[in-house]
């Protein structure tokens, strides 16, 4: 991640003295962006560099559910099935995609093309049934809509 | 329009978020009014006056909650704006984030000058993309302008903003949690006391508010708090943003001004329910706030004193319609998956209950339950209310003992007949 | 000095306590998993619930006192609340306590017959998780029984420092866990977290099955690691539970070590090294006293060493750092007219082993150098030609440092080489076998009882030295 480090020193600027600390989520998450997950050796020399135990590091790689120490896809697909999704028949279309695809919930194509999760609230009850893909939302999903959309992931 | 407007009084369209429209609308008055003719202790006096309720879903008022902290001690405050919004059926900050930022970032200037508060954020949950992408640039623009940074508007008030992403927990949504995720660690809610506005980030006084909280501070310093108090009722001053979906037919974000009926707001602004088909239940605020039956909220105004009595509370304003037909014990199997998903898993009633009380739910979904599966709910229920570090617990308390108050005759029937009522059905045509 | 009402009773309280600690030095207990008093307060195991008037229920680890606050610690709404806690504790308990080490001094077990005593509610399987896991050569984690009070990782990131230990994931699949390059194996205090551990989620892997633990009894003793002279328990078995075994020596170990509470040195901690002493204490032991090298009876050799003591011009000792008090005073009354003696540090810090730090590890790696100061010289004697007796005192003196010309007496409790170079050899008891007292490097004077019975042909140290300053028979 070492490379990176220019543009963390320009973050630390951004923050009060003292909260080094805190800039353990946005690296991350750059680091992320970066490298498509975050490998071992980031958390190390994330660690030193931000001065921070390594064990913080690795406890918020695997309390939030947005890091990840493994790759996936390329083009991420998180459909919310939580409450108002699910009245707006979220599980339909999931299904759909999932027969589609031919995967299930936590896997990946064999291309490397689609990785496929659920996920819990997005934020976008008004809009449901919805899907990420990537770090873009995708809101009231058809089946053509999403067959079209699926299409133009390559 | 149900009511006057404050927040949403305006159209929408691809470039009103920007500050040039912002200001055209009269923004960034209120800033230098309250930079220019008003102290510190006044500024939050007339927030106090305004009677503010939290927005986020505790209802605790504003101004009560800044007036523990003490302007002058000498150490460093923050200010955090939540924005971490993951109440199931929520998605009204949103509508800020994306398509009036600036009023957010005003209302936090403001706000900061009132505390002494030279360093605030605003902690958005991860997972939002274009909310993040508008708000980054309200805040640049905001800075470019002089509002944030040194010596604003020639004045000595300085203050810095720092957007944060969060990374995807619920609980980090709640205060303590939220600011235990922004010291860069895992999103831990924290026992009380201290006070976050005693010890809160980094054990500095903390407040922390709900976007929307913040966003009428602007106005109420604009117009004044004896204005703010004339809409709304007199126990529910202001207007509140409701999130509303599920089975109407124009779901969206509707702001509603206090005590305006809610069947009235249903059936004309949302356009009633689809298909023709009557209420079954709402969900008023948040799936963590107790359902109503339709029958049960045919007379009621929008109100926190209206729902305090009722028994459920406006909580974080997201509002669920479900119709008849939908089988309420499928729905809570879904709620059960969600609370246990999220909890944190440091206490012990909520890390063990949540996923005893999923566990019970998928049994019951599958035709394994028993007679006794319903009392035990109500016993995880009873025994994470009041009991835990946060309100986790407690909420999925809540959820499900408020559905079986109400609906208990459906899963007596899931249980006995190894079936759903409604076949399972959580869905509601829409009207062609 | 605000006053409460505990029970109904009126207690005084200061006003930086909690009511948890009011409570119990009221003689009030009120059951608690997650709280210490060496760590800070997280409040997560929610046992310490009390009622408040007026306020409802709340946990006494962090509820401070306010005058007039009326508690209660055993209302039929606490009651109700501890045992429901301990279902959802034993929710995904293993309660495999048929198998596990902790039996017999487990906080959970005596929980549950104190304040709950129900089988679980729950119908549904419960959560499985790692168990059997190394989380070092010298701790086992067992992450079912484990029930997150993190006094573990508290206990590694504010004590001990190494930062070894977090949890990982969230919810009712949170596990401990340690961190990834750098193994909890480099801290020297880990074992700490063992004691600390209410459940049998951490244990011993060298106490592993050796012993149930109402076999054995705790002996209060002091570690001779270093001059720090932590206070430990040495648990043995009790003569009651031997084990019938072909091997005598099975019923005469060391079962295990733990701390001995003690304020005024160690806390409620010993390093590692102290929990090693069997390693120390359990060698090879010298059982024959011997004229070079050739084992004759006790009355001989002290013969043969009464007349090397009568004939010698300048005589000079090596005093060890690991005798006792009495041993040592016995040493300056009986024959410190006779001999010069000089402290010798019988052991030095080994390959690896942590010289200091500022927690409870000393540089100097033996009990009771500060007493031997006190009485004898401290440095190298000054061996000339006419050097014509040395007497070494305990092990790990270099011999060939010893002039040529001298004649040489050893005392010794283990079995080495030496032992056999030596003109006169007199084989000595080791601390576990006798009472005594160490002094450490503040002063602090600390006991030590015996926990094993030494064998026929050992002699404690003090009373062959009153032996060898009688005069030789045959001479006057």
């Amino acid at each position: 991640m070492r490379h990176l480090i220019p543009e963390f020193e320009k973050l630390r600027e951004r923050f009060p003295a003292g909260f080094e600390s805190s800039m353990v989520l946005p690296c991350v998450r750059r680091i992320q962006e970066d490298r498509g997950y975050v490998a071992d050796e980031d958390i190390s020399q994330l660690a030193a560099y931000l001065g921070v135990p390594q064990i913080q590091i690795e406890e918020v790689l695997s309390f939030y559910t947005m890091f990840r120490r493994r790759p996936v896809g390329r083009w991420q697909l998180q459909f919310c099935h939580n409450v108002s999704c699910s009245m707006n028949g979220a599980e339909r279309v999931l299904e759909h995609v999932q027969k589609k695809l031919g995967i299930r919930p936590g896997e990946t194509t064999p291309d490397g093309r689609f990785t496929l999760s659920t996920a819990e609230c997005l934020g976008s009850c008004g809009t449901a049934p919805m899907m990420m893909v990537n770090e873009g939302y995708h809101e009231d999903l058809t089946i053509a809509k999403i067959d079209e959309l699926l299409e133009g992931l390559k | 329009m149900p009511g006057r407007q404050l927040i949403m009084s305006f159209p929408v369209t691809a470039t009103s978020h920007s500050l040039d429209e912002y200001r055209a609308r009269g923004g960034y008055g209120a800033l230098e009014k309250a930079l220019r003719t008003m102290t510190p202790a006044e500024v939050t006096k007339e927030v106090t006056a305004s009677g503010l309720q939290g927005r986020g879903g505790a209802a605790f008022e504003v101004g009560r909650k800044w007036q523990v902290v003490v302007y002058d001690d000498g150490q460093p405050h923050y200010l955090i704006a939540n924005a971490d919004e993951g109440e199931p059926g929520t998605f009204k900050d949103r509508w800020i984030l994306e398509n009036n930022p600036h009023v957010l970032l005003e209302s936090m200037l403001i706000s900061s000058y009132a505390l002494g508060v030279r360093n605030c954020f605003v902690y958005i949950r991860g997972e939002f993309d274009l909310p993040y992408r508008r708000l980054a640039g309200a805040v640049e623009e905001a800075y470019a302008a002089g509002y944030f940074g040194e010596r604003i508007l020639g004045t000595d008030f300085c203050c810095d903003i720092v957007v944060y992403r969060g990374a995807g927990a619920y609980v980090a949504g709640e205060a303590s949690g939220l600011i235990a995720s922004l010291e860069g660690k895992k999103g831990y809610p924290r026992n009380r006391p201290p006070r976050l506005t005693v010890k809160g980030l980094y054990q500095r006084p903390t407040v922390v508010n709900n976007v929307e909280s913040l966003s009428n501070v602007a106005w109420i310093i604009a117009h004044g708090a004896a204005a703010f108090k004339e809409i709304g009722t007199p126990k529910s001053p202001g207007t509140r943003l409701f999130s509303v979906s599920g089975h109407v037919n124009r779901p969206g974000v509707y702001e509603v001004e206090l005590g305006y009926p809610w069947m009235k707001f249903l059936e004309e602004d949302c356009g009633g329910v689809r298909d023709g088909r009557a209420i079954k239940c709402v969900v008023p605020g948040g799936v963590s706030s107790k359902v109503l039956t339709g029958a049960e909220i045919r007379d009621l105004p929008l109100s926190h004193e209206a729902l305090w009595d009722a028994g459920s509370t406006l909580g974080s304003g997201g509002m669920i319609v479900i119709a008849e037909g939908t089988c309420m014990v499928t729905l809570s199997q879904i709620l059960m998956r969600f609370y246990h998903h999220e909890s944190c898993g440091q206490c012990t009633p909520c890390r063990h209950g949540m996923g005893w009380l999923h566990r019970i739910m998928d049994r019951i979904v599958a035709g394994q339950g028993r007679p006794e599966d319903i009392e035990r709910l109500y016993y995880i229920s009873k025994f994470n209310d009041g009991t835990t570090i946060c309100g986790l617990g407690d909420a999925a308390g809540y959820a499900i003992s408020g559905i079986l108050d109400k609906f208990r005759g459906e899963f007596e029937y899931y249980i006995e007949h190894k079936r759903s009522r409604f076949q399972g059905n959580l869905e509601c045509p829409r009207s062609s | 000095m605000p006053e409460i009402l505990l029970n109904g009773r009126p207690v005084q309280a200061r006003g930086d306590q909690t009511v948890l600690q009011v409570a119990l030095e009221n003689g009030v207990f009120v059951p608690y998993f997650c709280w210490h008093p060496q760590l800070s307060v997280v409040g997560n195991c929610r046992m310490c619930l009390v009622e408040v008037e007026g306020r409802g229920l709340d946990i006494a680890c962090n509820m401070p006192v306010s005058a007039g606050m009326k508690v209660l610690t055993d209302s039929d709404d606490v009651k109700a609340h501890r045992k429901a806690i301990l279902q959802f504790i034993t929710l995904n308990h293993p309660v495999d306590c048929g198998i596990c080490d902790k039996a017999g001094e487990c906080t959970l077990q005596d929980y549950h017959y104190a304040y709950n005593g129900e089988k679980s509610l729950s119908v549904d399987d419960k959560v499985r998780s790692t168990k059997f896991y190394n989380l070092s050569n010298r701790i086992l984690l067992d992450n079912e029984r484990c029930i997150l009070c993190l006094r573990c990782t508290r206990f590694t990131h504010e004590v001990s420092k190494s930062m070894a230990l977090g949890v990982e994931r969230r919810g009712d699949v949170s596990n401990i866990r340690p961190v990834e390059d750098r193994p909890l194996g480099e801290d020297p205090y880990s074992d700490n977290i063992i004691d600390l551990c209410p459940v049998g989620a951490l244990l011993s892997r060298q106490f592993l099955h050796k012993s149930r633990v109402w076999y054995l009894t705790p002996t209060p003793s002091v570690c001779p690691g270093c001059e720090r002279g932590c206070t430990i328990r040495i648990w043995h078995r009790k003569p009651e539970w031997f084990v019938k075994s072909l091997d005598p020596r099975q019923n005469t170990a060391i079962a295990r070590i733990t701390p001995l509470e003690n304020p005024a040195v160690n806390g409620p901690w010993i390093c590692n090294k102290g929990r090693d002493l069997a390693r120390i204490f359990e060698r090879v032991r010298a059982e024959a006293p011997m004229l070079k090298g050739r084992p004759v009876p006790l009355a001989e050799a002290l013969d043969a060493a009464r007349r090397l003591i009568g004939a010698a011009r300048h005589p000079v000792a090596l005093v060890s750092s690991w005798g006792s008090n009495e041993e040592l005073e016995a040493f300056k009354r009986y024959l410190g007219e006779v001999f010069r003696g000089h402290v010798k540090r019988d052991w030095l810090p080994e390959e690896g082993e942590r010289i200091e730090d500022d927690l409870l590890i000393r540089p100097d790696k033996n009990p009771n150098t500060a007493r031997a100061r006190e009485l004898f010289d401290e440095g190298e004697p000054a061996y000339h030609d006419g050097t014509d007796l040395v007497l070494v005192w305990g092990e790990g003196y270099d011999f060939a440092r010893i002039p040529p010309q001298a004649r040489v007496i050893f005392l010794n409790a283990y079995l080495q080489p030496e032992n056999g170079h030596a003109e006169v050899f007199l084989p000595i008891s080791i601390q576990t076998e006798r009472a005594g007292h160490y002094t450490n490097f503040q002063g602090t004077v600390s006991a030590f009882e015996p926990c094993f019975p030494k064998a026929a042909a050992v002699t404690d140290a003090e009373t062959l030295f009153r032996a060898l300053a009688a005069p030789a028979r045959g001479h006057p």
